[in-house]
């Protein structure tokens, strides 16, 4: 009852229209189940699966073999599942989030800027988290183990800032194509998120076909080998900055549902 | 004593494919009054106050809230509740969450009230929303949109699952908290009998039309019942506007418009009872004389 | 609250009732508007409404600021006018329910005699008022 009472706030919501974007923030935070506790459970869980999995191939392999093991082991993919992830955890904040805002007499626009503002948040803070980590596992040399869980080659072995710039690109580009499927399964339900779904996948498809029947796969590579990743990561702001505007006019008619 | 509008609507209707859910409504609330706005389950109360809270879009017609628009207004939502049955909440809150985050959007909430309440009706702070019980979860909105003290609060059916004595709880202290800071109040219900005391006004929606638009005092004492031998009321009721009867062996009555002094002493003297009738008979005859209404013209 | 009549009415009625009994005596605060309505669970325009009927009535006054009082006068005011109706509201009723049930007038009077007996035997005559009130709720239901 006595976090309750500390909790008046000083600052009510009549001032500015920062202040309103700022108290969707701050609901975002209140309860951080969704955002924060259960993805870094998740992320936590997959490392002790991947040291198990280490401490047991490396028991069974010969002094002479490790070296290789440790080298063969810097194209993991452990943390796509941690980026995916965010995908979900963008469809269940907003999913849980808007109608009680709604009920909290926001608008959808305060609110779409908030949980905006929330998802650069929360993308800073996984990249910052997830640079640490990769430091960390270089330090320790793969912790102790010789794995490779947060540092992969292409991805995340250039310079701090750099890591950090990638982790942050990508959380945000799964954030809000994540805004766009909630924003979708709001209004139109499974139905719409189906149509979306399909969408994408010929998209994505159409444009695989494309780069093939052009034979172009190899200027894709050279592409991606030149700009790096860091290049790639600036590249990918704009379906980023193109999927939150989505997201932000699909919401705008969004009725909250019983 | 004039008090100017706070709630506005023309031509208000809103449309889901072939249904029409709020039916070319027009009507006004006065600033510091108790509305009440009922009518049968599915008569489109909850889509009215849906329109009005900016949370769904009219197909067509207007609303002015404080005057203004409150689609996406900013200026007006944050001086207005919608406490609804139906309010979804973060499936992982607690009520303490709630409680935490609600004062950063109400501007005139006090904190203090808010803690008597979550005491009286003993709500549980940490335990999670989705393991409350429906009446803690009423709870909750009743607690949000009492303590929010909005200029204008909305109440959709807000004590579903609520005991009687936490529903007399809830009356008692809408009404105290009331007087002691006047706003105004649209309360939705189907429990008549229990607020009918506490309406200043009464809306009654029936089909998505406004079907009646009174004080709640005039609305009282606009019928009347006869009562007594059934050839003496059948004689009595032969030119006037019968609203309902009823027949019990040789006995019957009948519900009618309000009848005048000299009606009134007519009926005494045919050896007739005269009688009220409570807010709640009176809006179920209305609205089944209006849906029969209907019947005979499809 | 009955539905017979409208809900101010019956509130200025009970005001009048307390003031007939003494409960609230001349020159006495009465309660503000929003504590009958509390007290009576009713919405306090409906609660002023009734208090305003004994404003125009002269029955109660208002001090600014500090609130509403009992009129000097207003017991007997209020008697004088009920005296009036009392043979219209009581007396008529009484014979026709007599005369339905074929008690004859020798046997009223009788009847009334020894219900006045019994009344003041049970309780000094200056709560009579009470009895009334009672009589009046009897009538109401």
């Amino acid at each position: 009852m006595t976090d309750l009472a500390i909790s008046t706030p000083a600052v009510r919501q009549r001032g500015s229209e920062w202040q309103r974007i700022w108290n969707v923030v701050r609901l975002h935070f209140v309860n951080i189940g969704t955002t924060i506790a259960v993805p870094s459970m998740i992320m936590g869980l997959i490392f002790l699966a991947n040291l198990a999995i280490w401490a047991i191939i490396r028991a069974s392999l010969a002094p002479g073999d490790r070296t290789n093991f440790s080298e063969g082991m810097q194209w993991s993919g452990s943390t796509f599942y941690i980026f995916v992830y965010m995908l979900v955890v963008a469809v269940q904040a907003i999913s849980a989030t808007f109608p009680f805002a709604l009920g909290l007499s926001t608008t959808r626009r305060d609110y779409y800027l908030g949980t905006a503002a929330s998802f650069i948040l929360l993308s800073a803070g996984y990249a910052v988290a997830l640079t640490l980590l990769s430091l960390l596992e270089e330090a320790t040399n793969g912790w102790g183990l010789g794995g490779r869980m947060f540092v992969t080659n292409y991805f995340s072995d250039g310079p701090v800032l750099e890591r950090f710039f990638v982790f942050f690109a990508v959380m945000l580009f799964f954030f809000f194509v994540g805004s766009i499927f909630a924003s979708v399964w709001m209004r139109w339900r499974a139905y719409g998120v189906i149509v979306l779904g399909v969408l994408l996948a010929a998209l994505l498809l159409g444009a695989m076909l494309l780069i093939g029947v052009t034979g172009s796969w190899g200027a894709v590579g050279d592409w991606l080998v030149s700009n790096r990743a860091l290049g790639v990561a600036w590249w990918s702001l704009l379906p980023t900055a193109l999927s939150a505007v989505a997201g932000f006019f699909l919401l705008r008619r969004v009725t909250p549902r019983n | 004593m004039t008090r100017s509008p706070v709630i506005e609507t023309e031509g208000l209707t809103r449309r889901f494919g072939d249904l029409t859910a709020v039916d070319d409504v027009t009507f006004s609330v006065q600033e510091h009054s108790i509305v009440g706005l009922l009518g049968r389950n599915g008569a489109g109360k909850t889509t009215v106050m849906q329109l009005l809270t900016g949370q769904d879009f009219a197909t067509s017609g207007e609303i002015r809230i404080f005057g203004e628009s409150p689609v996406e207004n900013a200026s007006v939502l944050s001086r207005l509740s919608f406490i609804k049955e139906s309010q979804r909440y973060p499936e992982d809150f607690k009520p303490k969450h709630v409680f935490k985050a609600a004062p950063w959007f109400f501007e005139h909430w006090n904190e203090e009230f808010a803690q008597e309440l979550i005491e009286e009706f003993r709500l549980p702070l940490n335990r999670r929303i989705k393991k409350l019980s429906r009446g803690q979860l009423s709870a909750v909105g009743v607690i949000v949109g009492l303590a929010a003290r909005a200029p204008l609060t909305f109440f959709d059916e807000p004590y579903l699952g609520l005991d009687a004595v936490a529903r007399q709880s809830f009356y008692d202290h809408l009404l105290a908290d009331y007087a002691r800071h006047p706003r105004t109040i649209v309360l939705s219900t189907h429990l008549i009998d229990e607020v009918s005391d506490l309406l200043e006004h009464v809306l009654v929606i029936d089909d998505g039309r406004i079907i009646i638009d009174q004080d709640a005092e005039s609305l009282r004492g606009s019928v009347t019942t006869v009562a007594g031998p059934r050839h003496a009321v059948e004689r009595f009721v032969e030119h006037r506007e019968v609203l309902a009867s009823d027949r019990l062996g040789g006995l019957a009555t009948a519900t009618l418009e309000a009848l005048t002094p000299a009606e009134r002493r007519e009926a005494a003297d045919a050896g007739l009872e005269l009688g009220g009738v409570s807010l709640q008979q009176l809006i179920v005859r209305r609205t089944r004389a209006h849906a029969s209404e209907f019947g005979a013209e499809s | 609250m009955d539905e017979d009549r409208p809900i101010f009415v019956q509130i200025a009625e009970q005001i009048e009732n307390d003031i007939l009994s003494g409960a609230l005596e001349e020159e006495s605060q009465v309660p503000s508007t929003n504590e009958f309505a509390a007290f009576h669970r009713i919405n306090p325009a409906t609660a002023g409404k009734g208090v305003n009927l004994l404003v125009d009535a002269g029955v109660l006054y208002k001090r600014r600021g500090i609130g509403m009082f009992v009129a000097a006068g207003a017991r007997e005011r209020i008697a004088s006018e009920r005296r009036a109706r009392f043979a219209d509201e009581f007396v008529t009723p009484l014979v026709a329910e007599a005369r339905k049930l074929g008690i004859g007038d020798a046997q009223l009077i009788t009847l009334i005699r020894d219900h006045t007996t019994k009344a003041s035997a049970a309780q000094p005559l200056a709560q009579t008022s009470a009895t009334k009130r009672t009589h009046t709720q009897e009538k109401s239901k």
